[in-house]
């Protein structure tokens, strides 16, 4: 299913995830378990999309999936990232 | 300095419960919300179960179209049966059976309502009992003093002062982090959950849904999904323990919408995508570390959604609830202490929740490995299951071979079967009905049993007289 348009955002300007890549062990389990396919890995470098806050739907799951504790998630500023209408 | 007798970090059903009540009982109290309003930040199934009615009547009795117009209620559940082939097997749709005991839950089983508008009405009935609302705003951190919690910070470095903070901020809650009470889930106590919210006329749910007001897709090609019918949409959506992924979640919510008979259904409902959302969701056996020095954890926060379906609103009102309550008496005797808000504990294992978590073990792994494993069990149960319900339906051969094969078919799936049922079924009657496993059922007994009793079924069928 096409996901454009299905979702909205209301971008701010704090980052809000971070990897530490001395602690990032390449698992890839960040890439799996993310929905809306923010994570990838090239040259055996994990990284996140750098357009993110327009995208993120804030449900963690990088960060609670990764063992290694590589991956820093908090909220994003108040008032700005994911609005769900009908969630 | 902003002074008040009780912080509340978080402005969904468990923050706003805890806000009204603590506001009712006369605390100065203030919550927080990240989102410019309660609930945009929010999605789940958002079924509304008949316990809410039960334990907050004078509350939901307020709850209408005009003031939540996604609302709806329906009397009735499917259960569609889908098969390794992505066939839509079979399908029960049930209604409150007799035993029910509840009067209104005899003609409704869930409320449905969008929590866009849900949140911001249970939030009202905290700001209509004094009870402070910030919104848009992140809070960021425990204020502290020679080590002990005395209220938080937000994420412009604004402090608030109290000598408690209810941490009622979620799955990945700040409060349980900063606290100590908690870094992470570990992976088999935290699932991840994407919807897709379609959008429908009303019209049209009613002439095709009739008063069915939520569906369950029982699945050998996905892990369990729960479809639930609003006003003008509705959610499909799934979820599994973090490390039971072996492909991405929405490569499994999209199998769901890829069915035929779901595109079928999307048609005829003339359904569109209105939206994806995704969310962390606590599923535990039993909830831990729910509060420290001046400290208390509710809802999800706490890890309170029931460890059977995994429902969330219901326990985050209670828990919200109790929460004020204790940290009132905290207030009223200046202590604030680990040992004293063990009052909370206390509180909500005497409560419907803290009864559903005494079989939580049980509840948590049937759960697991019956839909939430479909490859390895649903595999076997779905065609099992509808030999039982749909193999009659074969006009090709005489009933009476009809039933020898259906019978034989049944038989076929006992090696499956008979490990699970030891394993998970009768542990958990056991607790259910409070009697040891040995005195309700030598578990040697059954397994020799059973095979015996699927053995008296002939194999070939008698000789007739003329046959001989």
């Amino acid at each position: 299913m096409k996901l454009n348009g299905l979702t909205k955002h209301i971008p701010g300007t704090v980052d809000f995830i971070f990897i530490d890549q001395s602690k990032c062990n390449r698992c890839g389990q960040c890439i799996l378990v993310c929905v809306v396919n923010l994570w990838r890995k090239t040259n055996n470098i994990i990284s996140f999309s750098e357009d993110y806050k327009e995208k993120c739907l804030e449900c963690g799951a990088c960060y609670q999936v990764c063992e290694a504790d590589a991956i820093d998630f908090h909220y994003p500023s108040g008032g700005t990232g994911v609005i769900f209408e009908k969630g | 300095m902003n002074i008040y007798d009780v912080i509340i970090v978080g402005a969904g059903p468990g923050g706003s419960m805890a806000a009204k009540t603590a506001a009712d009982l006369g605390l100065k109290t203030i919550f927080f919300e990240r989102g410019r309003k309660p609930g945009e930040k929010n999605s789940s199934g958002s079924g509304l179960g008949p316990r809410i009615w039960k334990d907050f009547p004078s509350l939901m009795k307020e709850l209408t179209p005009e003031k939540c117009p996604s609302m709806r209620a329906g009397s009735a559940a499917r259960n569609y049966f889908v098969n390794q082939e992505g066939i839509v097997a079979g399908y029960v749709m049930a209604r409150p059976t007799e035993s029910v005991s509840y009067e209104p839950a005899k003609s409704w089983i869930t409320m449905n309502c969008y929590r866009s508008e849900f949140d911001p009405w249970i939030a009202e009935f905290a700001i209509d009992a004094g009870a402070e609302l910030k919104t848009s705003t992140l809070i960021t951190n425990l204020l502290k003093k020679d080590g002990k919690v005395c209220g938080v910070i937000d994420e412009h470095n604004n402090k608030y002062q109290a000598p408690i903070v209810i941490g009622a901020d979620g799955v990945v809650s700040m409060v349980a982090k900063q606290s100590g009470l908690r870094t992470k889930w570990a992976q088999d106590q935290i699932t991840v959950v994407p919807q897709y919210d379609f959008q429908a006329s009303p019209e049209k749910i009613d002439d095709i849904m009739g008063d069915e007001t939520l569906a369950v897709w029982w699945s050998a090609i996905f892990p369990a999904s729960y479809q639930v019918f609003f006003h003008d949409g509705f959610h499909q959506g799934l979820g599994n323990w973090l490390n039971k992924w072996d492909k991405n979640p929405l490569y499994y919510l999209n199998r769901v919408i890829n069915l035929k008979y779901y595109q079928r259904l999307l048609r005829i409902l003339n359904a569109k995508p209105r939206e994806l959302q995704s969310h962390l969701l606590p599923w535990l056996k039993y909830p831990y570390n729910t509060h420290t020095d001046g400290i208390i954890l509710v809802g999800d926060a706490g890890g309170f959604p029931c460890p059977l379906e995994a429902e969330g609103i219901y326990s985050a009102m209670v828990t919200g609830k109790f929460a004020a309550e204790v940290a009132a008496e905290a207030i009223t005797s200046e202590d604030f202490s680990k040992n004293f808000l063990s009052k909370y504990d206390e509180a909500w294992k005497n409560t419907s929740i803290g009864e559903d978590f005494e079989t939580g073990e049980e509840l948590y792994n049937i759960w697991k490995a019956l839909p939430f494993s479909p490859q390895e069990t649903m595999s076997w149960f779905v065609p099992m299951f509808m030999e039982a319900m749909g193999g009659i339906y074969d006009w090709s051969q005489p009933h009476a071979k009809r039933v020898r094969q259906i019978a034989s078919q049944i038989k076929s799936y006992m090696p499956q079967a008979l490990p699970f049922i030891m394993k998970y079924v009768i542990p958990l009657l056991a607790k259910i009905f409070e009697e040891d496993i040995d005195k309700m059922m030598d578990p040697q007994k059954l397994m020799s049993a059973l095979p015996k009793l699927m053995d008296l079924i002939p194999k070939k069928k008698k000789p007739r007289r003329e046959d001989k």
